[in-house]
This record gives C-alpha cells, structure tokens and sequence, in this order.
C-alpha cells in the first residue's frame, strides 16, 4: 500500500507526497500536461526539442545541471506523445535545491537562440542514432501514418521530419513555453525522504509565486472508425523479414484496458507466453515476437512485432499469428495461464514500486489520468479481469477492418 | 509577503556514508552466502553466480550458450514448463554470462520462497540441454548476432575489445557467422559439470529476507557434492592487437561509431579509485568535459561518454560516441584536447566542488534500496574486496587533489597508448 497525500496550490499546481524513510533520498517528479499530440502538424517534434531547451538555462540559473550536481542530484527527462516528465533524485538534507531549480525554469527560461541552434543539432543527432541508424529503426515513422489518419499520434515524438525542427525559430519556443509550461498545467510528485509538510511549505515557498497562465486549448481531432485493412510493404536491407500489426483499442481509461494488457501478457509476456511458445519454440516461425500496448491516453494501439527466422515465408508466418489469436478468441486453455500472467502482473508492480523514481513518475502519470489511487488499486483491477471478458475483447479488438500491417522485408542477397 | 530571492538554498554536504554489512554464513557444502537485509516490501533478490563466464571457455559462445540452455529443459521439466513455472510463480530470472563469471539472478515475492528455490536448483544443477533447443536457441542467437552486425555502435565495440586484448583471448575474440554451428549437447554438459560446481559458488541474497532463507537454502543446495572446478583458462595471453587505428567501413552508415580507449588497472590497484574520479571528470557525468564540449557547446552528438571497467584478469577504459561524419574528425580531435587539457592543467576548485559533490550523491544511488546494495556488494566481492573499497572512495572523493588528477591523467592516458576505432563512414 502506497500512502501519499495530495495537494493543489492557489495557482493550479498539483502536488502529490509519498513518504518512505527507508531511502536517504528524495525523488521529484514533474509532468507537464504536453506531449507530442500538442504540435501542429507542421511543426511537429517542438514539445520534445523544448525538453531539450529546458536544460539550457532559466532566468536565475544559467547552469541548471550544474547546480543539480553541485548537491549529489541527478536528473533525466522524457518527452512521449501525451506529456512531457523531467525527474530528479537528490540526497534529501539537500532537496530545497530541487526547489529552487524547478520553480525558476517553470517561471521562464533563458530563451538564448545558441541553445537553441545546438540543441537543433543534438535532437538531429538523436533522430539519427535512434530512428535512422539502425535496423528497422524508421518503423515507427511508418506505422504510425498508416493506423492515424487524423489524430496527432500519427506522427511520432521526435518529429514526422527533421525539418520541422530545423526551422524551429525562438519565437515558437517562446510561445510553447507560456501557452504549456504553468503551474495550473504541471503536477508534482515527491517521494522518498520527505514528510508532506515540508514538501507543501516548500512548494508553497518556491512555487507558489508563479501566476497561472491562460494555457493553449486543446483541441485535437477525433479519430474516425477503420473501416478496411491496411498494408504497407518496404524493402529494405535488413538481416531478416519482419511483421508488425496494429490494432485499435480504447483510451488508458477505458474499461476495457486491463483486460487488453492481460491478453498481450498471454501472448507475449516472457517465453512462457502464447507466441513465443507456438511459434518461436515449437514452429520455429520467428527468431523474437512481442505483443504490448501502446498505454497512450487517447485511442491508442496494440502491437504485434515479430522478426521471422530465415526462409520462412511471411505468409505462413502471419498466419501464424492469426492463429495463436484466434485460440484466445476461442478462449482455448485460457484458464489455466490467467492465474500466471496475474501473478506476474502482481510482482511486476510490486517490485516497480520498491523503487522511489518510480513511484514518484507513476503518482503524477495516475494524477494525470485523474486518478492517483490507480497507484494501488491496478493490481486488483488486472485480477478482476475473467475469462469472458478476455474473450469478448480479444474478439471486439483483433479484426482485419481494425488493423494495419506493415511488411518490413528482407532483400539482403543470400551468401 | 516578502519577494522570495531566487538563489541556490544553502547545500550541505553528503552525510556520512553508511553501508550496511553482509552477513555471511556458509551451507553445510561449504557454499557461502551473503545476506544483506534492506527495503520496506516483501520481496527478495537472489543471485548464485559462479566461476563461469567467458573466460573459461575454449570455443566461442561455449559460457554464454551453457548459461542460456539452463531454462531450455531439465531432468524433471521440459523447457516450456520451466519457463511457465517461472512466470507462475510471478519471478523473474535472468540468466547472464559475463566475463568472468556466469549464473543467474532470480526476484520473487517472498510468499513463493520455497517453489523458486526449487526451481533454482532443478535450473541450475539438474540441466539436459536438448539437442533440438539448442539448435533453435543457435538460429536465434545467429539472427540477434546479423540484426546487431547492422549496428555501428555493436561492431565498433566488438572491434575494441579485440584491439585492445587481443584477437585470441575470450576477452576479446569476435564472433563470426560459422561459430554458431559449432557447439553440441556433450560440450555444453562437459563445460558445466566442469564450472557450475559448489566450489565456484556463491550467493548473494538481499531484501526483506525471509526468517527461512538459511533453512530452504541448505534443504536445497546444502547436499550438492560436485567435483572440483578446473580453472584453466584458455592459455592465450592477453595482448593488444598492433594497429591503434582500426576504421570499418559501413556504407550507408547514417553516423559514425567512435570508440577510443585502452586496457588498464582494475579495482585491485591502488590508484582506481582516484583513475575513476578522473574518468568522471572526462566523461562520465552529464556536466563531464566531453558531454559539455562536444555536445553542449558544439552539437556533434546525442551523446558522449566515458567509463573506466574492472575485468578479472585486466581492466579498460573506454570513451564512446555516435557522430554525423562531417564531424568526424573535429570530434576525434576534441576527445584528444580535453585528454591533453587534463594533462596539462590541474582542475579548478570549482569543477572538482561539482564533481566531489555528483560522486557524493551517486554514492548515495548505489547502496539505496536492496537490488542497488546488492549489485554494489558483488562489484566490490568480485575482486577480494568489501565495503572498505567504497569507504576509500567516498574518502578519496572529499580529499582528492587538482594535482592529482593531472598527475593520473599523465601516467594512465598517455595518447599513443590509445585505441582508436571508428565505424561507419570515414
């Protein structure tokens, strides 16, 4: 059981306190409700270059890591389609210097164009190492166009295009921060070795001078049904074949969405999962396969990956994942593998949560949802899920009209 | 209400650093156990690693393959039913074969204690290695070696490794597409009666740990008789390659890999602690010289790092970085500088505040919570030593020198000793 208190500041800030005296440490999490799903299409990769700018220096503070370093903290950040989330972990004698450092970037940055332009080159770089420079890499930039017709997550975090962040000028930066970045938009989670007093008399010190602001309306198009199946085929120079498969699913908060994590667990969670045993093991079909959902807010996805083993035809190979479905939509067996999957569900939550970072990152992701106690009721919504409820969403959820595939294809000549 | 004044609150320094001890007892097999009590949930983490890691071995993938079989079948268990029980019992297990030492690490809530520990033992002492899971575990393990042949970074590490210790030693020999064919059940059977023997184990258990752990662990590998190990290694002699500069060409690369480095002490050597607060002042740090020049101020990269590693018989350290080609040769130029810089100049009080105060507080990181104890006891325990090792650095740390960093810089980065490796496009 994870105790914390909550608290919401006169300016809108939202701020949630774990306490756990067994870690010398104190962790802080801040959530900027912004993600890559706020961009303008023409414009996209903004939200997450800005996580970059966010290290560039603040009003008072012209060295952000530095003064973190200077106390024994250290810090990290990432950018996803939904939010933005920058945490820390500092010895706790020495977390006011949180305090100090997160209001004042929160208050206004630097803005200097020479961060910027470096920054450009550092998120280009990325782009490179990660979607470019490396086997299959680009496969998100293809799938995601070919599932989302209008939602912004048809375009991934990085960018839909280097361009875009390229032509990124201080202006649109300035604009992002004031119409984003603001208390009455940000949730603070604190956990470790910190009681709730000091956490809200600090908070109220360093963040509660900071006006709210009017913040950008958000207004994204919904995405319509699928009505047909989609395919994509490239040919690349890659070792081996592979197969990904989407498929459309509901919001994090919809009903439904433990029971569709429970059914990926049974595909794929580790080698004793469906896939891995009838298709990797006893068929001999893929050399690796992977079921798991996306966990986007909005109508997000479920994906099937696998990379087929050398001269097994994509054919049979896809066929093979139709078939390991269909056993679940039949329900065949399903009884005796739900007790596993919800005992590893069980653990899995139970071990994230002996870490203090990841208590603090869950707390503010749950607020966000509108629902910190998620934090520890997921468990007993993942055990309520039965057998029929797995077999109606496995038959609602996997149809051809509802899906996309992408053929990722080998044409390495043979040695 | 008074204007809040928006500078740093006043920073104290990192208390006094405390590591609790592993308690030690041994099973009646002579086996010794660590025991190290920490953390609030019911949750333990055993580790059993033995002398079996790569170093023992006499034909390419020989530690690694033996070390993965142990789930693909046993005496009482087919593979699939091994896996399926691991997951029933909500544990997670992960096999690893190291460089020196192999074994496998298992977490699992303490209600199951008694079902994992017997399953350890059928995984770890009772393994058949069946012919046709290990002709699929080979094709596999040959697709992940062509998907990761793809990758710059994969190929310019490799290649270090050989360059530095020689193309001969397990440290450092590359693997090939043909090695993949050349293992069979025998070998495997032959290597781990050989090296998974209760004379090369230990175990190392830390958690809220459960009042029968002592009990269980004799019921379950307080019997086992098994002959003694023979630690022959494979009787090549660590010895750099000649070239220093090895290029590999990779067309269509999108960025070049950079890897500059060398063999050099390890933690049974005096002056490591103080070659580790040099290295983090390099580039082990995100506020390190080369992360600050190459990618704050210049933008040639993601990102660039350094680190200084321990191994049984060596040591090496090892700069590394992705780089867009037309900065190739800038970057391999900034690398030198900052290694000259250090040579050069002893360390301004300010930098070294930061850095004394960084390692501080990663000291903290590394002995919070029972998984993060447990890791740092067995990086310390591999080498003969305990907590006084991290004692000495946290000391070193608060003490250390500008001097004596230049002074280190000198004797340890001598520039003409370095490796340099790049794959990708020149």
């Amino acid at each position: 059981m994870i105790n914390y208190n909550r608290f919401c500041l006169d300016n809108g800030l939202r701020i949630l306190v774990h306490e756990d005296r067994s870690s010398p440490l104190v962790a802080m999490n801040i959530l900027y409700d912004v993600g890559s799903k706020d961009e303008d299409p023409d414009k996209t990769g903004l939200a997450h270059l800005f996580e970059h700018l966010m290290f560039g220096g603040s009003l008072n503070i012209p060295e952000y890591d530095k003064s973190l370093q200077m106390v024994g903290g250290e810090n990290n950040a990432f950018t996803n389609n939904d939010f933005t989330n920058y945490y820390l972990t500092i010895p706790s004698h020495n977390i006011e210097t949180g305090f100090w450092l997160e209001s004042d970037r929160m208050l206004e940055l630097e803005f200097s164009r020479k961060n910027l332009d470096i920054q450009k080159n550092v998120v280009i770089e990325e782009f490179n190492q990660r979607y470019l420079n490396q086997p299959y890499g680009d496969t998100i930039l293809k799938l995601r166009p070919l599932a989302y017709e209008v939602h912004p997550y048809r375009w991934p975090t990085i960018g839909m295009d280097i361009s875009h962040i390229e032509n990124t000028d201080l202006d649109q930066i300035r604009t992002f921060f004031f119409s984003h970045y603001a208390p009455n938009n940000a949730i603070i989670a604190f956990s470790g070795n910190i009681t709730p007093d000091l956490a809200l008399s600090l908070s109220r010190k360093w963040f509660g001078p900071i006006e709210k602001r009017s913040l950008k309306p958000r207004e994204i198009p919904v995405e319509p049904e699928q009505k047909a199946e989609r395919i994509l085929t490239v040919e690349k120079e890659v070792p081996a074949t592979a197969i990904y498969k989407v498929w459309h699913i509901g919001s994090r908060i919809s009903p439904d969405f433990y029971t569709l994590d429970l059914i990926t667990d049974l595909l794929a969670g580790g080698e004793s999962g469906r896939f891995y045993t009838e298709l990797v093991r006893e068929k001999k079909l893929f050399s690796e396969i992977n079921a798991y959902l996306t966990s986007d807010i909005d109508p997000g996805l479920i994906f099937v990956q696998g990379k087929l083993m050398k001269g097994i035809d994509i054919q049979q190979a896809e066929e093979g994942i139709t078939r390991v479905i269909r056993g679940v939509q039949n329900g065949n067996g399903i009884k005796d593998e739900m007790e596993k999957v919800k005992n590893k569900f069980e653990s899995s939550t139970v071990f994230a949560n002996t870490s203090i970072l990841n208590k603090a990152i869950n707390l503010s992701f749950f607020e966000l949802l509108g629902n910190p106690e998620l934090i520890n009721s997921e468990v007993e919504e993942y055990r309520k899920v039965n057998q029929e409820m797995v077999i109606e969403a496995t038959r609602k959820n996997f149809v051809a009209s509802n899906c996309s595939t992408l053929y990722y294809k080998s044409i390495r000549e043979e040695k | 209400m008074s204007i809040l004044v928006r500078k740093q609150p006043p920073v104290y320094p990192v208390e006094k650093l405390i590591i609790p001890e592993a308690r030690l007892f041994r099973l009646s097999s002579g086996v010794p156990v660590y025991m190290i009590e920490a953390g609030t949930e019911e949750i333990m983490r055993l580790e059993f690693t033995f002398r079996a890691g790569q170093v023992n071995e006499n034909l390419p993938l020989l530690a690694s393959t033996t070390n993965m079989m142990l789930t693909e079948g046993s005496v009482n268990y087919t593979s699939e039913e091994l896996n399926r029980l691991i997951d029933l019992y909500g544990a997670f297990l992960n096999l690893s074969a190291e460089k020196d030492r192999a074994g496998i690490v298992v977490f699992f809530l303490n209600k199951h204690i008694e079902k994992v520990l017997k399953l350890c033992h059928e995984i770890m002492f009772c393994p058949v290695f069946p012919e046709d899971e290990l002709n699929s575990l080979m094709k596999k393990r040959l697709h992940w070696f062509l998907v990761n042949r793809e990758k710059v970074p994969n190929i310019a590490t490799d290649q270090f490794f050989e360059s530095v210790f020689g193309k001969h030693h397990p440290y450092g020999h590359q693997l090939d597409e043909h090695v993949f064919e050349g293992l069979n059940p025998s070998l495997l059977k032959e290597f781990h009666s050989k090296f998974y023997t209760t004379d090369s184990l230990a175990i190392i258990v830390s958690g809220k740990i459960h009042e029968k752990t002592t009990e269980l662990l004799n019921n379950f590998f307080g019997e086992i008789t098994s002959g003694k190990s023979h630690f022959e290694t494979s009787g090549n002699s660590l010895e750099g390659e000649t070239g220093k500069k090895v290029h590999i060409s990779k067309p269509g690369a999108v960025q070049t890999a950079v890897r500059i480095g060398s063999s050099t002490i390890n933690k049974r050597h005096p002056d490591y602690i103080g070659l580790k607060i040099l290295d983090t002042v390099l580039g082990g740090y995100f506020g390190s010289r080369l992360m600050k020049n190459i990618r704050e101020e210049k933008g040639y990269t993601y990102g660039i790092n350094s680190c200084v590693s321990s191994l049984e018989l060596s040591g090496y350290k090892l700069i590394s970085t992705e780089v867009n080609r037309k900065n190739l040769t800038k970057t391999i130029d900034e690398i030198y500088k900052e290694i000259m810089l250090l040579q050069k100049y002893p360390i301004d009080k300010e930098e070294i505040i930061v850095v004394q105060n960084y390692m501080s507080g990663e000291m903290v990181r590394m002995f919070d919570g029972p998984f993060a104890l447990a890791e740092s006891f067995r990086s310390a325990w591999d080498f003969g030593l305990d907590n006084t090792y991290f004692y000495r650095l946290a000391e070193k740390i608060k003490t250390i020198d500008p001097d004596e960093i230049t002074e280190l810089a000198r004797s340890y980065y001598n520039i003409d000793d370095l490796y340099e490796i790049t794959v990708g496009l020149k």
